[in-house]
Formats: C-alpha cells, structure tokens, sequence
C-alpha cells in the first residue's frame, strides 16, 4: 500500500524556506544605516530562516528567525520574528476562520508583516513615510493572539485580521523621537491591537485594504530622572490601494495618524495629527526586468507643516517633514536572486535616525540617497 | 440602494469576465500551450468554480467538500507550463501568484505549494498523493488522474 504510506508521512514534511539579503548606502548629507555620507555604508543586512510544519491537518506550526544589522539602530542581533501556532477552525465553500496565537507579525499597509523580506518590498527602502524604520520594534510582531476569516464572493474576496498582543522592542530608537536623547528610562508598550480588512478582486490583480493601530507607550522614570511618567498614545488608521496587472503596478496608501502626550514635564501635553502618503508606478519591461518610481511624503503635525515648533525648541524645522522622490530598477537574475538599485532625492530629514544622526543641528534639508541591494532567497 | 448597486457590479464584473475570456479566447488559446487541470482520482468533486480553483492555489481553501486536506503541486515560477497554467487556467499572472504565496510563507500565516521540477514529476505525484491537485499539458491516461472542471 504504497499511497497509505504516503498519506502516513505527508504530514511529517518540514517546509524550509530563508532569505539573505545584503544593502550598500551612499548619502550626499546625513547618515542611513551606519556611515553612508562621504562613504560607502553595508550596515543593512537581513538573514532569515523559516520552518513550518503542520502536526495535524488543521493546525500548522511555523517560526522564523531573523538576524539584522542595520547601522546604530540595531547591533545585530538574531531574534525570533514570528512563533506561530495557527488553527484553522472552520471552512466553508466560500471561506474560513480561525485563530493563531504566538509571536504574530502584525497585519499594516500592504508590507508591515514582510517587511524585512526584500523579495517582497517594491524597493530597497519601503516608503519611510508609512514604514518608518525607527519605529520598527513597535510594529515588527507581537506576542498574543489573533482571528483571521477569509469570505470569498462573486464580486470579490474579503479578508479580516483582529491581532491583539504585546509588540515587541526595547522601543529605543521611539524614546528618543518623542522625548529627546537625554530620556533614560525604560519606554514600554502596553497590549495593543492591530487590525486590517483587506478586499480583492480578480485574485488579487486589485486590492483595497483599511488598516488600524491602537498603540500605547509608558515612559518608567529612573531615579532622579528629570523626565516623569507619561503615556503616549499612537493610533495609525492607513488607506491602501494596488494594481497588479501584467506589466503595470500602482500603489498608493494613505496615513492619518492621531498622537498623543501626555504627563511629561520636559513637555506640555500635546495632541497632534501625523499625515503620510505615497503614490508608486512600476512597469516590468522584461519578466525579469522592473523600474520603479515614488514619491511619499510625510508631515509630523498636520498644524506645522513648516516645522515651527522645532525652531523654537532650537532644532531645524526640517525635521518635521520629508518628501522623497525615486526612481530604482530591479532585475530578477534567476526566481531566487535579485540585485537592484534606486535613488532618491530627499528634502526633509523627518525619518533620519538618531542614533546614525545625533546632532540634528547638522544634518542638511536636501539630500541624496543612493541604495544596491542583492537578495537570495530559497 | 446597497443591493442595487451590488447587482450594477456584480453585472459589470461579469461583463468584465466575458470581455476577458473573449480576449484569452482571441489571443491565447490558440496560439498558448494547452494545460489541463488534474485532481488524484481520491477527489470528492469533479468541478469548480474560477473563483474556489484560485483559492486552492492561492493556499486559502485548504479542503476538499469532505474535509480532507488539498495537496497543492505547481511547477516552477518560469515553467512554460506553469506560466500557461496561471494564465490560461487562473486568469491570474505568475507574479500575482508568487507575491501571495511568499506573503504566507514569510508573515507564518500559511505554507506555499509544494513546487516539482517537471511535467513527469507532476505526473507522479498527482498520481500517488491523495487529494492532490496540479496541471498537465494534457490527459496523461492514468488510471489515478482525472481531469478537473474550471467552470
């Protein structure tokens, strides 16, 4: 009964699949990712390995572990991206539901829950605007459960996840944006949610997706510390919109985000409106061969677009925005190696990180970025 | 007002589709490679619609109607077959495909099909796996394999 035996072992197959990707910076003015302006920085590299493995028919098991590097955000450390355990409680002719629990990536945008997976990123550098690299930890995964449910109708198939969990992070690189780099004390996350419904048409050749965030951030003193216990309060509700036809992508999403301080007494509580937003064109002249080209732009309050509120803190008003043209080309080698490159024009220094970028005094408004990247994945 | 509206999409979607399959009809059938789609003779049904055949390679219907588990096979991203498969069969393109199946592989929300290295190994497979499903160029005249509708 060769077939019995088969059907016996099916279940033991381990699915193995990882990603290797390495990234050169060069800036005109300011640093990303390590020492970029004036040189040459390979401080981004991403190395992941994943395992899944499905004991019983409806619950499938997977984990992957990630190592990063990237500048003086990030050291360089491997950690546990997602532990998934994930069961599928019900199908129906039309759809399914069910539920995962564990170290969950978090559903945002049309990127959040791959981002550092370059073979599914539109471009080197996701659109900083919506994707901010210094405020990863909080939106990278977290730890709790989830409900997913697939309903799928003639005129087009929805998806909805409701994620509930602790994000993960030391939340440095946050602490430092909110309330300066003199802030020591520990910057923790309480339980948030995340949830998205997305809808597609013609499998996926149009997708329409609503994404939304209910973060919060509790500032521990240390002792003697100048700063004293306050909450900050960040909800993202996010727009997003995709063509995927044969050779021409459109992407646009959209960002409106309410902020909230309160019960520092470095400063006074404050309630402000973040707005972001990018459009995007890709053509693929070969099967192997895209260019790309964006722009995305970000305003920290929607009530300062000029950054007046910095000047009188005594900081260039620059920080307070960024708008950032690209264009890139990406060439397909083979189905698991890719090289391409891009470059941008960047005026605003809004999503430059502290820790590349100390003194902010210094850093210029009009600045140029040029990026290469090759990936392999298997 | 909400259910008229439905019904105005639902007609102008189905008008979409006829204009689609007229054009594929027009320009790739005959002159694309023939590819058939084909189920392990364990399979409960003998059809299904565009939409639930997606699903299944799209990994989001993972049952068959009498809950045992589909076992997807593709070929390989640049196969001449798949490349048919995926466009005759799914009206979908190769990318659409790959975009979704490595957002499950890598999110830990799903696994991706098993991919074979050529026709013969589609063949085996289908052949000695229950409940599989997969494609052929054409009716391999295996006792194990049927040919599955795409209504």
């Amino acid at each position: 009964m060769p077939l019995q035996v088969q059907a016996q072992f099916w279940p033991e197959d381990i699915k193995v699949h990882g990603f290797l990707t390495q990234n050169f910076f060069h800036t005109s003015d300011n640093n990303v990712y390590g020492q970029s302006d004036d040189g040459v920085s390979p401080g981004l590299t991403e190395i992941g390995l994943n395992l899944s493995y499905q004991p019983f028919d409806r619950l499938t098991l997977s984990a992957q572990g990630l190592y990063r590097r990237a500048g003086k955000v990030d050291g360089g450390v491997v950690r546990l991206d997602y532990g998934v355990a994930d069961l599928n409680l019900f199908n129906y002719q039309n759809g399914r539901l069910g539920i995962r629990g564990g170290r969950i990536k978090i559903p945002f945008g049309l990127y959040n829950e791959t981002r550092d997976v370059a073979f599914t990123n539109p471009t080197i550098m996701l659109p900083q605007g919506i994707y901010f690299d210094r405020s990863r930890s909080l939106l990278v995964s977290a730890d709790g459960g989830s409900l997913y449910a697939d309903h799928r109708t003639e005129f087009g198939n929805f998806s909805f996840k409701f994620n509930l969990g602790m994000p993960l992070g030391d939340n440095e690189e946050i602490r430092s944006a909110i309330l300066g780099p003199a802030a020591k004390g520990e910057f923790k996350a309480s339980p948030a949610f995340a949830t998205q419904l997305s809808y597609e048409l013609n499998g996926g050749e149009t997708v329409f997706a609503v994404s939304y965030m209910n973060l919060k951030l509790k500032y521990k003193p240390t002792a003697n510390d100048f700063i004293s216990a306050g909450n900050t309060m960040i909800r993202p509700l996010l727009f997003s919109a995709q063509y995927n036809g044969e050779k021409l992508g459109l992407t646009a999403e959209y960002q409106y985000r309410w902020n909230d301080y309160r019960g520092y007494t470095v400063t006074p509580d404050t309630q402000f409106v973040t707005e972001s937003w990018y459009v995007q064109a890709s053509y693929r002249f070969l099967s192997q061969l895209q260019g790309i080209v964006r722009y995305d732009t970000y305003s920290s309050d929607i009530d300062d677009r000029g950054g007046q509120r910095a000047v009188r803190n005594g900081l260039p008003n620059h920080i307070a925005y960024a708008k950032d043209w690209m264009v890139g080309i990406r060439w397909d080698i083979t189905s698991s190696l890719m090289l391409r490159t891009e470059y941008h024009r960047v005026h605003g220094t809004a999503w430059l990180a502290l820790a590349d970028n100390p003194n902010q005094s210094t850093t210029k408004q009009d600045w140029d970025l040029y990026a290469l990247q090759i990936s392999y994945r298997f | 007002m909400l259910q008229s509206l439905l019904f105005k999409l639902k007609r102008f979607l189905c008008f979409k589709a006829a204009v689609a399959s007229f054009l594929i009809y027009l320009f790739i059938v005959p002159s694309g490679n023939a590819v058939e789609i084909v189920v392990n003779q364990s399979v409960p049904i003998r059809e299904f619609s565009l939409n639930n055949i997606r699903a299944v390679f799209i990994m989001r219907q993972r049952f068959w109607p009498n809950g045992e588990q589909i076992q997807v096979f593709t070929l390989a991203d640049q196969h001449p077959l798949h490349k048919s498969f995926s466009k005759n069969q799914l009206h979908m393109f190769p990318h659409q495909l790959r975009r979704v199946w490595d957002r499950i592989v890598f999110s830990g929300t799903g696994q991706a099909p098993v991919t074979l290295g050529n026709e013969q190994e589609m063949i085996d497979k289908i052949a000695n796996t229950p409940y599989a499903i997969g494609y052929l160029s054409r009716d391999p005249d295996n006792e194990k394999i049927r040919l599955f509708v795409n209504q």
